[in-house]
This record gives C-alpha cells, structure tokens and sequence, in this order.
C-alpha cells in the first residue's frame, strides 16, 4: 500500500498511536503491579517479623531464644524460599532455611523499618523486610526474606495477558477504522470515478453530494469546466459571426464581380482569388472551432446526435435517392470527440461520400481498446491509388488536380489531422468505390497527428 | 410565386430580391428577425430565404417559432455560419434547406425551385400541366412545338395557376402570391392579365367562377 493513500496513512498512524499507547500502558501497569504485589510481600513479611518478635525471649546470657511452636514450617525447610535472621548485640538466629547462608541486615535505628532487593542464597532475587526492635532491654533487627521468583512468573503470565489483548484490542480498532474510512472515503471513490467519466466524456459536470472537505475541491473543477465550456461557446459564437461579417461582403464581392467583368481572364482570376480567401477563412474558423482534447465537454452521441445528422444529410441531398447502410458498435455509443468535433468529422466525411456515391454508402464505426475506427465505403468513381498517395502527401494543401473528391478530401484530412487521428484511403472491396477510413485514439492514449 | 427573404445586409437582400425577381419570383425583404417573423407568418408565401445571423431575433428562434406557430412554409436557410452542427440545428429546427455563403446565384435559384416543387409534390423539375410545359429559366411556356414568351406578371401567374391547377383561386389570393408587398394591388389588374392568358393560349384554359374566382385546366380534374 502506497503511502499517499489516506487509508493507508491514516492506518499506519493510528497502529503507531495504539502500539505507544499500550506501550505506555503497560510500562504503568508493569510499574504498578510490581508496587502492589511487592507492598502485599511486604504486608506479610512484617506480619511473619512481628510473630518472630512475638516468639522472642532472652536466655540469662542475654541471648535471643526462639519459641519453636511460632516459627512456620516454611522456615525450617532447607532453601525452601522463606528465610528470616533475628539479630542482637550478642548473637544472630537464622532460619534453618538458610542454612549456611546469611542476609545482610543493615544496622537501623530502633522502630525504623527498610524494605530491600538481595540475593538469596541459590542466588535468586529476595525480597527483604529488615525492622529494628528494643525488646526487654536489647536491641535487635529482625529481617524476614522471601523470594520473588514466584511473584515474577505471576506478573509474567499477566505480562502475556496483557500482551494478548493489547494486540486483540489493536486489531479490532484497525478494522473498525479501515471500515469507517472506507465507508468516509466511498464518497471519495464515487468523486473518483466522477472523474473519469467526465475523462471519458460521459458527463459534463461532477456531482457535488460529497463529503464536506472534498465539496471546494469538486465545486472548482465544476467552475473550471464550466468556464471552459462557455469560453468555447462564446468563441465559437464569436467565430460565427466573423463568418458571417466576412462571408457576406465576400458574396457580393463575388457576385457584383461576375455582373461587371465579361467572361475573360480577369473574371477566372476573381473567382480564383475568391477561392483562396474562403478556403483560407474555412481553414481558419474551423481549426479554431475546434475543442480538441477539453475536459468536460459533451462528446458525440451515437444514438442521438448521428441520427439527426444523417437526417440532415438525407434531406440536403433530397434529390440523390442513397442508400446507407449503418454497423455502429461502440458499447459506450459514444465517440472520443467533442459534439460538434464530431458533427464536423462526420459530416464532411459523410457529405463527401454522398456527392460521389451512384446508390449506396456504407457507415461502420468500431471501438478498439485504444481507438475507435470509422470506415465510411461509398459505389461511386473512387480514386487511382496513385492519387490517393498523391492526396495524402500534399498534406494540408487543398488540391482540385485530384478528380472528383479532391477538395472535399483535403479539407477531411486537414481536420482529422487537427483533431489528432489518422487518415486511409483505399478502394472498397464491396462496393467498388472510395473507402475512407478514420481511426481515433480513444481517451487517455496519446494522440499520432499525421502531417 | 412569392418569396420572402429575411437578410440583414441591405445590399445583398437587394442583390437577391433583383435576381429572384428575374427568374419570376414575387419578393419581399425583411431587414430584421421581428419584421420577418411577423411577415413570414401574416403572408402566404410559397418559401421564404432565412439568414441565421439576425441583428435583433436569432434566425433559428424564428425559425422556431414559425413551427411552432404551425407555418409549413418551405424555408432555406442562407448563412455564412457553415458548420455541421449549425447545419444540424437549421434542419432539425425545421428548415428544409442550408445554402452556405458566398454561394452563386443560380445555385440558391435551383434550389429554391426545387424546394418549391418538392413542397408541391412535384418530381419533374419541369412543370407540365394540361399539355403546357413551363420553362423557368426563359420565362416561357410550350404546347407542342408552340412556344410563347411570357412577361414578368404572366409568368408569374401562369406558374401559380399551373402550380394549382383545378383548383378555384380567388383575386385576392391570386394577388397575394403574385405581387410583393407594396406593390399595387388592384385586384382588376388579375382580370387584365388573365384575359391576356386566354388569347395566348387558348380561352378555355381558365375558366371563370362568378364571385368565386378562377379555375385553370378542366374544373375538378387533377
């Protein structure tokens, strides 16, 4: 797992705050057990110290003596973990226990009591309970001792208890928190997929029902596309009405010139001139008309924009009685271009084939994984495949020494190549005439411009 | 025939009324987007020629509500604005033709024609009715080898007569498709030229209703 995904961030910081939480935890909990069990050894010790004090007498030397019967069992067994030493001005008592080893009682004032960590005799840890007493005119210490082995195997098995369910507790709370941030972050995923569906042109704008943090972050993509879609509005709009101030003057230039200037030379100059400046006005509006690659704009619609096209192309050529046969199989029914990119495309090709088809034209349009491919078949005169070479290497000149479908070619390729596809010609194998063939690059693949 | 033209340029609105008045057109021009809304709908014109680019109501709004208003006018968009989508829009918005500018003359006078005869049904682009055959282009009509020169005004008529033939035309509606607008309309100058009709032709190529009108070719047939 990548670290910019905020799930994973957010797991791992919440696993390293629970592991020093526990560890914390557990040095406390440590700490004060120890405290608790060694103050209850204690507790006892001094019961049993004062017992022995209790079972205290001294002989006429002024040697301490021990009643038997006060002593526990415990304390008679050799190395059995429990020992005690009484000590006096003139003689030490230690417990059989002991046997020939010693504790070492530090000297204490008379009522002070000291609680110490020494090693026993089979040189494990022993706790010690050392108090000094004044009994019957002597001085006298007594320490009571007894091994913490038994305390340590109990706190152990605490430890790993402890352990157990330290790591339960963290791991229930890391799959409680993945599915809590799943479920935040579902809202996340849909944005996500929002966006690549605005990527593939399925919708226009994000959906803005999303978590609060992320909203200004979707409201701003939402602003930018939508000032972007009025940018181009506006642009094409201003781009219409140049066309239309420029075009209109154009008419009468021309036509005012065809009334006034005889049939002769200068007359096929104007004309010629004329050309020029309106292919020139053409190549420029519509390259300029064109979206391209943007964000966010609606892209074109088989099964609604195509219809009406071919619709319109049926009744500008009323008086060609064609037939089209249509295999359109894109499953989205959509093509990698901006609306009216593609109402451009496809009606300059389709324009084209039905001028020159005798009955018959042929629309197939199919969707790759990175392209989707137009071939467009027409039963008209076709072109030598000399000249089709010829067409395509002139490139972006428009040439009319091409019979037929020269012009019409040009301009489909320059705007094919504008819009980043590739173009082939070739003759159709059913149908006799032109095959022209268009493949797009479908979202997210670089585009191949041909020149 | 009587066309309306809805183009801002004056000067190419009246290049266009004098070339379509010559093939034998009866033209009015409207200047703007409201005038030639109001007109397209007060006048039964036989189509009308719509710019797109109007200064004041956009061409295609027209359009709109032209059909909406339930006008079946055949209508020919004419704009400098050339795209397909454009395209699109003009013919779904109910056009029934798109000539992009600059275009020739001849070119925007065949279609019109053509969209004439299509809204009448007519697949010959010549008009044949009861032995006559009218030619568009030199104004004159044929029976036989027989062959008159007609003038302006009859050419006029006689097309409008031949475009319905059988059928009782009134003065008024004869006048409304063969004069422009601000011409003057005596309804008695119909009567002048149907009667020069009859010498050229024949007498009994329009016969006269009283208080109706008249009926060109046999009454009831076609």
């Amino acid at each position: 797992m990548r670290l910019t995904s905020l799930r994973a961030r957010l797991g791992v910081g919440l696993l390293l705050s629970l592991v020093a939480l526990f560890a914390g935890l557990w040095f406390i909990v440590d700490v004060s057990v120890h405290r608790l069990l060694e103050a209850q050894l204690a507790d006892r010790l001094a019961h049993d110290g004062e017992n022995l004090l209790g079972g205290l007498q001294f002989d006429h030397h002024g040697h301490p003596v021990l009643d038997r019967k006060r002593i526990q069992g415990i304390y008679q067994q050799p190395l059995s973990g429990h020992y005690f030493v009484v000590a006096s001005a003139g003689a030490r008592l230690r417990s059989r226990s002991l046997w020939d080893a010693d504790l070492p009682l530090p000297l204490l004032a008379t009522g002070e009591t000291r609680l110490l960590h020494v090693t026993g005799p089979k040189r494990q840890p022993l706790l010690l309970w050392v108090r000094a007493f004044h009994k019957q005119g002597h001085e006298i210490r007594i320490g009571v001792a007894e091994e913490l082995v038994n305390l340590e195997a109990g706190v152990q098995a605490f430890h790993f208890r402890l352990l157990g369910w330290a790591l339960g507790v963290i791991g229930l709370l890391l799959l409680l928190q993945q599915y809590l941030v799943w479920r935040s972050l579902r809202s996340v995923a849909l944005a996500a997929a929002d966006v690549k569906r605005l990527e593939e042109g399925d919708i226009t704008q994000l959906r803005e029902d999303v978590p609060d943090e992320i909203r200004p972050l979707v409201a701003a993509i939402n602003t930018l596309l939508a000032r972007q879609d009025r940018r181009l509005h506006h642009s094409r709009e201003a781009l219409g009405n140049l066309a239309h101030a420029l075009k209109t003057p154009l008419t009468l230039l021309l036509q005012l010139g065809h009334e006034r200037i005889p049939d002769s030379e200068d007359r096929r100059q104007l004309d010629e001139y004329g050309r020029r400046i309106r292919e020139q006005l053409d190549t420029a509006l519509r390259r300029a008309r064109l979206a391209g690659e943007s964000l966010g704009s609606r892209r074109f619609r088989l099964d609604t924009d195509l219809p009406d096209l071919l619709d319109t192309l049926q009744r500008l050529h009323h008086e060609r009685h064609v037939t089209l046969e249509q295999a359109i199989t894109p499953p989205d029914g959509l093509l990698p271009l901006e609306q009216q990119d593609g109402m451009e495309l496809l009606g300059n090709l389709l324009d084209n084939a039905w001028k020159w088809a005798r009955s018959r034209i042929r629309l197939r349009i199919q969707a790759a994984t990175d392209e989707v491919r137009i071939r467009i078949e027409d039963d008209g005169p076709g072109i030598p495949p000399d000249q089709r070479h010829q067409l395509l290497r002139r490139g972006h000149r428009q040439d009319e020494n091409v019979p037929g479908h020269g012009l019409g070619l040009a301009v489909i390729q320059a705007l094919v190549s504008d819009l980043g596809g590739r173009l082939e010609l070739g003759e159709s194998e059913t149908l006799g005439g032109l095959q022209v063939e268009v493949r797009l690059r479908r979202n997210g693949a670089p585009s191949s411009r041909i020149q | 025939m009587r066309l309306l033209i809805v183009e801002d340029d004056t000067d190419l609105a009246t290049r266009l009324q004098g070339v379509l008045r010559q093939h034998g057109f009866a033209v009015d021009v409207c200047h703007n987007g409201v005038d030639g809304e109001f007109q397209g709908q007060e006048f039964p014109y036989d189509a009308i020629v719509l710019d797109l680019g109007l200064p004041d109501s956009p061409g295609l709004e027209v359009l709109g509500r032209w059909r909406a208003g339930g006008l079946r006018t055949p209508v020919l968009i004419l704009t400098a604005r050339d795209t397909w989508q454009q395209k699109v829009e003009g013919l779904q918005g109910g056009a029934d033709d798109y000539l992009t500018k600059p275009f020739h003359e001849a070119e925007l006078v065949a279609r019109l024609q053509a969209l004439i005869r299509r809204s009448r049904d007519q697949a010959d682009p010549v008009l044949r009715v009861q032995g006559l055959e009218l030619d568009e282009d030199t104004q004159s009509v044929r029976r036989g080898a027989r062959r008159w020169d007609l003038t302006a005004t009859e050419f006029r008529l006689l097309r409008y007569f031949m475009h319905h033939p059988g059928r009782i035309l009134s003065k008024s509606r004869l006048t409304d498709h063969v004069y422009e607008m601000d011409a003057d309309k005596d309804s008695n100058v119909i009567e002048v030229y149907v009667n020069r009709l009859r010498r050229k032709l024949g007498n009994d190529i329009i016969t006269t209703r009283r208080g109706q009108g008249y009926v060109f070719g046999e009454s009831g047939c076609d």
